[in-house]
């Protein structure tokens, strides 16, 4: 059976044949000691053999005793050639045993005699493994392949078919992969979390409970006696993941409760909002935002219950028509203290506003935002509205300046919070009648405007009767000229003059300022209001986006005024380039990728 | 600031008799713990270093411990891992979290 035992020794068979013409394959490999004959032999031999195996493969098994474990056969190997492999391999041991890099490595790695062996064979096997271009036989699955540089190792040592190290690759690289990105969503992670003001480092052990539980909330069956305001967390982050669901809903809809909050309601159904009225009959201040669903029926469903809300805030819900926002009004208006609606696109026009005198007279807080229906018509019976004290409006048909005037005339002395934003057109009489008739206001926004003046603000704040304020947007009051950009001769906007006049007037008690987009706040004013012998000590939040004229100096200025400061916004001022921030304050929108750099933070640690 | 007589160290105790013995520093951040060990207040646990809290079992004060020590070793450091919190922990984690204040 066996096939005739090689001819040990290639040379000597070399030596010994006399031929004819050779190929230039043969020649070349005669010249590297390799002969073509041999390798003719040696598959003839690992054929039989494998012929033999498959006649009688159970025989040879119970014939070969199981021998010492001795390392493994190769497959397709005949004993002479096994016995011819051996005599070779111990050679090149012997010989990297005795060369002068084994022994160097043996005396740097100071190891003992016992692996002497075991060393030698593993350098050995590593000079054996078949180079780039070779065939080889997969580890896993046996398959013949080429052998690449990618070719990568099984493992047992062995190399592996490209099918099979894809797959390891799969089974190994998800861990490896997710790793990688974990790393790089970090950095992408902290100035996320310093858009929503959460200072970078540990965080507090509400917010980290919170997050965890926003995170399981599948897992909650009920909040227990949790405090309210620790649910209306909750409700906020579970609504910016949107897993406000039908299911998530119960746990926000506690039987006795009088508010119920969801930021977020696009996955609610009409029948889900009928449920808040039947499970939280007590319900007095609901606020609903992107509540599509809220529609004629859910109101129909409103009409008829005994729910008597006192506070309604509703946002997006379009599907609402105005003959349901009249018969609610007129129906359920007399408890009504707070009325915000937003975006609802072709409804709550005119006809709406007017009724809300008639209706309510007991209205103290009116909002009507992104309203694409009102106009200037709707907007002057707002004057009707006696109890009026927090008025907020973003009108989105173009309005002019009287019906603002008329409203401020009849309602200005009692209101508190005046916020008018997207008004393109109205001129200085709004703000005279401003500086006439408030004198409670604590909040004001007039936002997106290119016809007031500088002059006009300045007069505003000068010699106003109204207390300090502690909240003031103006972003975006500005000159507007593509071909000039620069010049601005009619002191069009929000300008130096009004915003010294501004922060003599109220810098002792604001908190939040807004001036995002006022280009034309010179250099010397933010200097001067940020002096050195300035101080504002409730400033929290200020956005001086786009307001070129900040640079380094300003920013520092405004750390050193504003003791209380959390969070400055900077984009878009390229004057802002290596500025330190201060421990616990945030700086927002550095034009450079590195963002805030924060400061050795001694001071604040004192 | 600390007088000498104070120890670097205070005992918290849970309803249940588990003492966790944290540094003072680290404790402090919460707004209860360190009122009630401020000197100036008089209260009787600033005298002793000793807090007991009637309506904290041992497992919960365990993680508030632990976190005190995460924050404290965190306490100047920007990207700082979250502490793992088990979830059947954290309802009673997030009651014990909002009264301690921190």
């Amino acid at each position: 059976m066996m096939p005739p035992p090689a001819p040990v020794g290639g040379p000597t068979q070399r030596v010994r044949q006399i031929r004819g013409p050779q190929s230039a394959l043969t020649d070349f490999l005669a010249s590297h000691n390799i002969s073509a004959n041999q390798i003719r032999q040696d598959a003839n031999a690992r054929r039989a053999a494998a012929l033999a195996v498959e006649d009688g493969a159970s025989e040879e098994e119970v014939a070969t005793p199981p021998t010492a474990p001795e390392p493994a056969r190769r497959k397709n190997e005949s004993k002479a050639q096994e016995k011819k492999r051996k005599l070779e391999e111990e050679k090149a041991i012997a010989k990297i045993k005795a060369s002068k890099r084994f022994q160097r490595q043996r005396r740097e790695y100071n190891s003992d005699d016992t692996d002497e062996d075991e060393h030698a064979r593993a350098i050995f096997e590593e000079s054996m493994a078949p180079i780039p271009g070779q065939m080889e036989n997969c580890e896993i699955c046996g398959k013949r392949f080429t052998v690449t540089g990618y070719s990568r190792a099984g493992p047992d040592g062995g190399l592996l078919c490209p099918k099979c190290s894809k797959d390891l690759d799969k089974e190994e690289g998800a861990a490896k992969k997710k790793r990688k990105v974990a790393h790089t969503n970090k950095r992408r992670q902290i100035q996320s979390n310093l858009l929503d003001g959460i200072y970078p480092g540990a965080k507090d052990l509400v917010t980290l409970c919170v997050e965890t539980l926003a995170k399981n909330v599948d897992m909650a069956d009920d909040f227990g006696d949790l405090p309210a305001p620790l649910v209306d967390r909750l409700a906020a982050i579970l609504a910016k993941k949107r897993l406000m669901n039908p299911e998530t809903l119960n746990l926000f809809l506690r039987p006795g409760a009088d508010t119920v909050t969801i930021y977020e309601g696009a996955k609610l159904q009409p029948d889900d909002y009928i449920r808040i009225f039947q499970i939280v009959p007590t319900v007095k201040n609901l606020r609903i935002r992107n509540g599509v669903q809220f529609k004629n029926k859910v109101m129909d469903h409103l009409l008829g219950t005994t729910v008597n809300l006192e506070s309604f805030s509703i946002h997006g819900a379009n599907l609402i028509d105005d003959e349901r926002w009249n018969s609610y009004l007129s129906e359920k208006g007399q408890n009504l203290r707070a009325l915000k609606v937003y975006y609802t696109d072709g409804h709550f026009g005119d006809e709406q506003i007017e009724l809300l005198p008639i209706a309510c007279p007991n209205l103290e807080r009116l909002k009507l935002e992104h309203n694409q229906k009102v106009t200037d018509t709707g907007l002057s019976h707002i004057a009707k509205l006696s109890t009026l004290q927090h008025l907020g409006l973003e009108i989105y048909k173009d309005t002019s300046s009287k019906p603002y005037v008329e409203i401020l005339e009849a309602v200005g002395p009692n209101l508190k919070t005046l916020s008018l934003s997207t008004v393109h057109y109205i001129d200085d009489s709004v703000l005279k009648a401003i500086h006439e008739n408030c004198q409670s206001i604590l909040k004001l926004r007039i936002t997106d405007n290119e016809v007031l003046t500088d002059a006009g603000f300045a007069a505003l704040f000068t010699n106003w009767y109204n207390p300090s304020m502690n909240y003031v947007d103006l972003h975006k009051c500005r000159h507007i000229d593509a071909a000039v950009p620069r010049d601005n001769p009619d002191g069009i906007g929000f300008g130096s003059l009004g915003f010294e006049a501004l922060m003599a007037h109220s810098g002792s008690t604001l908190r939040h300022l807004n001036v995002h987009s006022c280009r034309h706040i010179s250099l010397e004013s933010f200097e001067r209001v940020f002096a050195k012998d300035k101080l504002y000590p409730e400033l929290k939040n200020m956005d001086l986006s786009f307001c070129q004229q900040v640079n380094d100096f300003v920013v520092g200025s405004i750390f050193r005024s504003c003791p209380a400061l959390k969070t400055l916004k900077v984009f878009g001022n390229f004057g802002v380039k290596e500025v330190r921030v201060p421990r616990g304050k945030i700086l927002i929108g550095m034009p450079n990728a590195l963002g805030m750099q924060i400061e050795g933070g001694q001071e604040a640690e004192e | 600031m600390a007088t000498p007589s104070q120890s670097k160290y205070v005992t918290l105790v849970s309803n249940d008799g588990f003492e966790f013995v944290v540094l003072r520093e680290a404790a402090c951040v919460s707004g209860v713990i360190k009122r009630s060990l401020d000197p100036k207040s008089g209260f009787a646990e600033s005298a002793a270093g000793r807090v007991t809290f009637d309506e904290i079992n041992g497992i919960v004060l365990e993680k508030v411990a632990e976190y005190f020590n995460y924050n404290h070793k965190n306490r100047n450091r920007e990207d700082v891992p979250d502490m793992e919190i088990p979830p059947e922990l954290c309802l009673e984690l997030l009651m014990a979290a909002d009264f301690l204040d921190t």
